[in-house]
């Protein structure tokens, strides 16, 4: 068995039905369903009756693999895409579109090409009704917290990937949202930059309180970073299961709960 | 830097190398004069033509006026219009699939193919070739305003709604700019289409123009004058392109290498 | 609803589009608000082209206009093919050939008409040649450039299986920079056709071109002229719609066009 040691997502309570955390939910999912029209006719069931409750504060993260609609169902949350049928709710009320608090991190190239990392970054302030100083104020201390103050009049192409991934974050941070939803942020970029920019959202979260979703690809990302691990199943996309991540922050590779836990989300993600 | 400087100078010597080798054949015999006007021959051409003119009194310089005025009018008639036209279309699909076909149609009319109608309508005047420039140069640019706007990267839309853009806003702060590369191009494409088709339109009915100069020059066997009026259009249009994507680098820094980008 | 319901959708406002301006065009003419002698409605110019031209008049200039557009292109794009493909390969070869096509290429095919003349005399084969110049220029300068753009690494990778000289620019190269081939065969035969009507235009005594400039010198039917041009159109957009196919055929399966 893979579940060596005394690590708490061996509980029988580690299944989907169990997608409950302790603390009252924020973001509530429930029985959503998205279908889209299919090519050769018919309907293309892309998420089935997902139900998931994330708290606030919370660190989760979507997994699993190609076409098992975890960006979709990202996509849902934000308020970008409606479900089919079910139930999308933050706090109290139901998500009709974006602007309730969601916060998005996209992949790469979701910059605005045409503006500086400040003006990108001021994007993100413009609902919010402040005069051109305090935008332009705001936004550079967003530009410290992401280390990026000196880049403020570099264009998106004059910056590398991990500059430009920080400055999404940035902007995304400007809305000021209680919930951050990002899309595989740090899927295209190198180990080294990667693992920087981890530690760093680490820090943003922990120091800004934020509620986050974060879509990914790798188990080892997921394991560093969440609270819980949701683990999708694809055709149609589902929650397979739920792994808890009990292992205290910061957190190392070379733990025993760590590798054992990404031992059995491998096992689970291949079966 | 030093390798293009290079390239620079082995280009110069091949141009000049077969510069004097078509001297020489021509002296010698090799080549006849008319056909293949010894390079001398020509820079007599291009003093004669910017000097006394051709016809005389038309100076290279008045041809060279005129062609260029000709090609101004049409071309910003037609990006005057095609420009806010397209920008409609693009952002209401259902007006894009209702005229797709038929701009798709109307641009693979060859523009000079209209001339014999528009001579009809409009005389063998100045307005026919105005009016052959801006057909052309319009539906270049129309399909090129409305490609830029339709083709817009959705992850940008997406990104901008997630701060609460939408519509018209959206449209403006967003897909505008997102498309003004394309733009560019097009406005690019459509000058081009603009050269060509001045110099077909000018051959006929007129005695003016640069078209007009190297087709009166052959039928008097001046083919050293129709060499020179070649290559001030060629020079014309170069130039006029290195100046455009000048701009564009000028307008657009954030865009860099347009050229590579899109290949 | 279906995403091919969806595309069958786009197509039938395609052609209620184009009913609709047709029908516009039509309906403007028979109430009197545009002059038919001026611009005759759809039905009319048929009726004039029905009438003044026979059908074996019409395949006459049409099959001309065929066989020198083809012609001219097909060498012209060979051609171009050829020259570009070696003077992307062979660096000295290039060093030659691009200061050459560089100084050239900004003159229109058009410009090129009256030497054509005084080369070759008013028949055949100065359309010929500017037709050929048309396609040649395009091709030339794509193949040129996707040679100089193939992958480095694709190369070695060629090398790595014993690959070189000859085979290595056919089996790797030549390959590898058949998408921008594609796409300067495509704008090649645009700019060729362009140039084929123009060259019917000036000089000529047959051909789609000549048909029609012919129509206006002898102050014939508008009618006539308007089926003439909407013939050339139609014509273009055909033969370019084949040349899309086949390039999708082509490399569309692991280029994605």
């Amino acid at each position: 068995m893979t579940c060596a040691g005394n690590v708490s997502m061996c509980e029988p309570d580690a299944t989907p039905q169990a997608g409950r955390p302790a603390r009252p939910p924020f973001i509530h999912i429930g029985a959503v369903h998205k279908a889209f029209a299919a090519r050769q006719g018919g309907e293309l069931t892309v998420l089935d009756s997902i139900d998931l409750d994330i708290a606030e504060n919370e660190f989760v993260s979507l997994i699993g693999r190609s076409g098992c609609g975890k960006t979709t169902l990202l996509n849902i949350i934000a308020g970008l895409d409606a479900a089919t049928s079910g139930r999308i709710a933050i706090g109290d009320r139901p998500v009709t579109g974006p602007g309730q608090g969601q916060g998005v991190v996209f992949q790469q190239h979701a910059l605005f090409p045409w503006l500086t990392a400040l003006g990108n970054v001021s994007f993100g302030f413009r609902k919010a009704g402040l005069s051109r100083e305090d935008r332009r104020e705001r936004s550079l201390e967003l530009l410290r917290l992401v280390g990026l103050e000196a880049a403020a009049n570099k264009y998106p192409r004059e910056m590398s990937g991990g500059m430009q991934q920080r400055i999404s974050i940035a902007r995304a941070l400007a809305l000021d949202p209680q919930i951050l939803l990002m899309d595989e942020p740090f899927g295209a970029l190198d180990e080294l930059t990667r693992i920087e920019l981890q530690q760093e959202l680490l820090r943003i979260w922990q120091a800004r309180r934020k509620t986050v979703v974060f879509v990914t690809h790798s188990i080892d990302e997921a394991l560093m970073l969440s609270d819980r691990v949701v683990l999708l199943a694809p055709n149609p996309g589902r929650i397979k299961r739920i792994f808890e991540v009990p292992m205290p922050r910061p957190r190392s590779r070379t733990e025993r709960a760590f590798n054992a836990l990404y031992d059995e989300i491998w096992s689970e993600l291949s079966s | 830097m030093s390798a293009r400087l290079a390239r620079a100078a082995s280009s110069l010597v091949v141009i000049a190398v077969l510069l004097a080798a078509w001297e020489l054949a021509v002296g010698y015999g090799l080549l006849k004069a008319y056909q293949f006007p010894p390079p001398s021959k020509i820079a007599r051409g291009f003093v004669e033509l910017s000097l006394t003119g051709f016809p005389t009194g038309v100076s290279l310089w008045t041809h060279t006026g005129v062609t260029i005025w000709r090609v101004l009018q049409g071309y910003v008639a037609a990006i005057l219009l095609a420009v806010p036209l397209g920008l409609l279309i693009g952002a209401l699909p259902v007006l894009d699939k209702l005229s797709a076909p038929l701009i798709v149609f109307c641009r693979s009319v060859a523009t000079l193919s209209l001339l014999p109608l528009v001579i009809v309508w409009f005389g063998a005047g100045e307005l026919t070739k105005v009016v052959l420039i801006g057909y052309g140069c319009f539906w270049t640019m129309l399909s090129n305003v409305i490609a830029g706007v339709r083709y817009v990267d959705p992850v940008l839309v997406r990104a901008a709604r997630s701060f609460g853009l939408q519509g018209p806003e959206l449209y403006r702060e967003v897909v505008l700019p997102a498309a003004l590369p394309r733009i560019f191009a097009g406005a690019r494409m459509a000058l081009g289409v603009g050269f060509m088709v001045i110099v077909g339109a000018e051959m006929i009915g007129t005695i003016q123009g640069l078209g007009a100069l190297i087709m009166e020059a052959r039928t008097f066997y001046r083919s050293e004058i129709t060499i020179v009026g070649m290559l001030v259009i060629g020079l014309l249009g170069f130039l006029i392109s290195s100046g455009l994507a000048g701009l564009e680098r000028l307008l657009m820094p954030w865009a860099g290498n347009l050229d590579q980008v899109r290949r | 609803m279906s995403a091919s319901t969806l595309r069958s959708n786009d197509l039938t406002l395609g052609v209620i589009g184009t009913l609709a301006v047709i029908g516009f065009w039509e309906a403007a003419v028979r109430t009197g608000l545009i002059d038919p002698s001026v611009f005759p409605s759809p039905s009319l110019a048929i009726a004039a082209a029905a009438e003044r031209l026979t059908a074996r008049q019409l395949g006459e200039n049409l099959s001309w206009s065929l066989a020198r557009v083809f012609s001219g292109f097909v060498l012209g794009a060979l051609a171009g093919v050829v020259v570009g493909v070696l003077a992307g390969w062979y660096r000295r070869f290039g060093l030659v050939v691009s200061p050459l096509v560089e100084l050239l290429r900004p003159i229109p095919p058009l410009a090129w008409i009256p030497l054509a003349i005084i080369w070759f005399g008013l028949g055949e084969p100065s359309k010929f040649f500017i037709i050929f110049l048309g396609a040649f220029f395009p091709v030339v300068t794509a193949a040129y450039q996707g040679m100089r753009g193939v992958d480095p690494m694709l190369l070695r990778a060629g090398q790595t299986m014993g690959l070189s000289g000859v085979p290595l620019l056919l089996r790797v190269a030549i390959p590898a920079a058949a998408p921008d081939l594609a796409t300067g065969l495509r704008i090649g035969w645009g700019l060729s056709f362009g140039v084929l009507v123009a060259a019917e235009l000036i000089a000529a005594d047959r051909g789609l071109g000549y048909m029609i400039i012919a129509e206006r010198n002898a102050g014939g039917s508008v009618g006539v002229i308007i089926v003439g041009i909407l013939l050339i159109g139609a014509l273009n957009l055909l033969t370019d719609a084949a040349i899309g196919v086949a390039i999708r055929h082509w490399v569309g399966r692991w280029h994605g066009i």
